[in-house]
């Protein structure tokens, strides 16, 4: 980086705090929109298109990318409370930010959560600012035979998942993968289980999957309790100490918030993959190489870090391939296209080159908004914990009202509002008899996009299945996914052992 | 040992249920792609017959189980008396209600019933005075943010049309 770029990043950074009087009160709306289902950062800039189009360049940059950032943060707080993700890409984070909360341990789990997703949301928008020329490249050496392998990294999750019985979580699994495959297949169109409905030949929509799994099927079984938190513990009054000691617990696990953060970094830059995938594949790379596994699942802090810093390491991939290469690699940066193409801005290297202030100005965006959510969330934690205590008789019915119609948002379909309540249904029959409503998730999130990128594999290929052996570096992700599968046994194994010996 | 004897046998009715809709589910599936080309069949017919497979050893597993009486059919750990009692069934009720009515009669006031009712039958009708006054505050800020403010289009009815009325013409 040579000196005038320095003092282009310098002066943009200052220019940006500038606009702090846009940045906070957007930061407040996403963490709003982002904590309801069906109302995401995308949805929400599409609906105030008119605001953004009618602000100057800088400042519709910043209010966009401010807002995305903070719906990507906001999406986890429910996750945490609630067991209800506000977006897909926080699936993974109720499954130990919920058993936190219902410890007691709410406020502390926030404060982990937010101090992760500052974190990594900012280490990789250094990382991304750094590296852009290197990391615009991964887009061009994903194709479908590499995809298919980070897919398989995700869905191993549902293996771990299943680990407590593994029959009962490879039905959940493979159940979701399969209604995952419901609607029309990706070369000829032709329908598949759909019922004979229309609505579901672009496949089932995801946010009435989550909202039915999740919060209607969480809210029909918390009315069992007076509060969320477990009646055997203390009930405590929310104090500063909590988020203390949720930020010292997330300070020391520094080195799992950096690494996880570059997998969020990584799969942002494919254009196609997002979030979801994301953090799915975080958490289960951060539970195969940790030193306990064992307390993934029951609210243990890395469990919570991994998914938290790799979905907002997301957030800064997706717009390198955008004003590198023109390529959206989300919705909402599609969405900033076209704001930005509105202004006039032509992207490519050229961007940097004829507009330094609007190509840099967007990565400082992203860093001012990391830094100002930190000093601006972190100090809510305490007053948002108290939804752990609100009576379910008055929680449950509002959760069930307002998922309901964040299901029915994305489409604008009323089948859509049905297909919630027939989750709900589902979720709620799988967590009264033992099946993992994660695991379900899992494969209908995952699920299209395996078959997806199978189908073209094999399509380009004739149909020859050794076409997923045909690239150097599939094979070299080939390798990594048995690594990251055995390594972890073979650990497992050897901790096993050494626990043995003092008893003998 | 003695409590293991003691320990009532495990209800597998209930568990049973989502492996019977998994595999009546693959079965429809497969009936769909039958005749189709080999790009809808492949993947569905690799995750279905697994997902069969796996079903299978597990209704194996549960067979085994009721021939040693460890197991019974019972569906205890999903429907109980405590169902009712508690208002998990009124609940249900009311969120299915929730759901046909709200296209009629329009987001806010679908909300106000569906949360005041459902709160009622959850708090066996204690605080009514309370709970319509939070259900009305829950149900007009709804209103006020998502119809008023973003202009969504949740569904509208007789409410939304009159307020639109009154702030068009003052």
């Amino acid at each position: 980086m040579d000196s005038s770029t320095a003092s282009i990043l310098v002066e943009v950074f200052f220019d940006t705090l500038g606009y702090w009087y846009i940045i906070i009160p957007t930061i407040f709306l996403g963490l709003i929109v982002g904590g309801i289902p069906g109302f995401s950062a995308a949805n929400t800039i599409i609906i105030l298109m008119p605001l953004t189009l009618a602000l100057d360049l800088q400042s519709g940059l910043v209010f966009m990318i401010s807002l995305y950032c903070a719906a990507r943060m906001g999406a986890g707080i429910p996750a945490i409370l609630v067991n209800i993700p506000g977006t897909a890409g926080a699936a993974a984070t109720p499954l130990d930010g919920y058993p936190m909360a219902k410890q007691g341990k709410g406020q502390q789990a926030l404060a982990i959560s937010f101090v992760a997703s500052c974190i990594g949301g900012l280490l990789t928008t250094m990382i991304a600012l750094a590296t852009m020329p290197i990391l615009a490249r991964v887009g061009f050496y994903m194709h479908s035979v590499e995809m298919i392998v980070v897919m398989l990294f995700g869905i191993s999750l549902i293996a771990s998942i299943a680990a407590q019985d593994m029959v009962k979580g490879l039905i959940a699994g493979f159940l979701g993968l399969m209604i995952g495959s419901i609607g029309t297949d990706v070369v000829y169109a032709t329908p598949r289980g759909t019922f004979g409905f229309l609505e579901l030949y672009d496949g089932v929509p995801l946010i009435p999957a989550l909202v039915g799994l999740f919060a209607v099927s969480e809210a029909f079984v918390i009315i069992e309790k007076r509060v969320i938190v477990n009646h055997d513990e203390e009930p405590k009054t929310p104090n500063w100490h909590d988020t203390f000691e949720g930020v010292k617990i997330a300070l020391k696990r520094w080195t799992h918030i950096v690494w996880t953060s570059i997998i969020g970094l990584v799969i942002g830059v494919i254009p196609g993959a997002g979030a979801s995938i994301a953090s799915f594949v975080a958490y289960q790379q951060s539970r195969s190489f940790s030193n306990t596994p064992e307390k993934y699942g029951y609210g243990h802090p890395e469990g919570l870090i991994a998914p938290e810093a790799a979905n907002n390491g997301v957030t800064s991939g997706t717009l390198v391939p955008l004003l590198v290469l023109g390529i959206p690699g989300g919705a909402t940066a599609a969405i900033m296209l076209v704001v930005m193409q509105f202004h006039g801005v032509s992207f490519g290297p050229s961007l940097f080159e004829n507009q330094p202030k609007v190509g840099y100005g967007m990565f400082m965006a992203m860093a001012v908004s990391y830094v100002l959510m930190f000093l601006t969330i972190l100090p809510l934690s305490r007053y948002m914990s108290h939804v752990t205590t609100i009576p379910t008789i008055y929680l449950a019915p509002m959760i069930i009202s307002f998922t309901l119609v964040g299901g029915f948002v994305p489409r604008e379909y009323m089948f859509d509002m049905y297909l919630a309540l027939a989750f709900g249904v589902l979720g709620y029959i799988a967590r009264r008899t033992g099946y993992h409503v994660a695991a379900i998730l899992i494969g209908v999130i995952l699920g299209p996009l395996l078959e997806k990128y199978f189908l073209w594999s094999l399509k380009k290929s004739d149909g020859d299945i050794m076409v997923l052996f045909s690239s150097t570096l599939g094979n070299i992700l080939w390798v990594a996914f048995a690594l990251s599968i055995i390594l972890p046994i073979v650990f497992g194994m050897r901790r096993k052992r050494k626990l043995e010996v003092p008893a003998e | 040992m003695s409590s293991e004897h003691h320990k009532p046998p495990r209800q597998l009715g209930g568990e049973l249920v989502i492996p019977i809709l998994a595999v009546g589910f693959t079965v429809y599936f497969f009936s769909t792609i039958w005749n189709s080309p080999w790009t809808a069949q492949v993947s569905a017919f690799m995750v279905g017959g697994i997902l069969i497979l796996v079903c299978a050893i597990f209704f194996v597993r549960c067979a085994v189980w009721l021939s040693r009486g460890e197991a019974s059919l019972g569906f205890g750990n999903l429907f109980t008396m405590d169902d009712i009692r508690s208002g998990r069934i009124g609940l249900l009720v009311s969120t299915v209600g929730y759901v046909l009515l709200i296209d009629r009669l329009g987001f806010t006031l679908t909300t106000f019933l569906f949360l005041a009712l459902s709160m009622l039958i959850l708090s066996k009708g204690k605080n009514a005075a309370f709970i319509t006054m939070v259900s009305a505050a829950m149900a007009l800020t709804g209103w006020a943010v998502f119809i008023w403010a973003f202009d969504t289009r949740f569904p509208r009815g007789w409410f939304e049309t009159t307020m639109k009325a009154v702030l068009t013409n003052g």
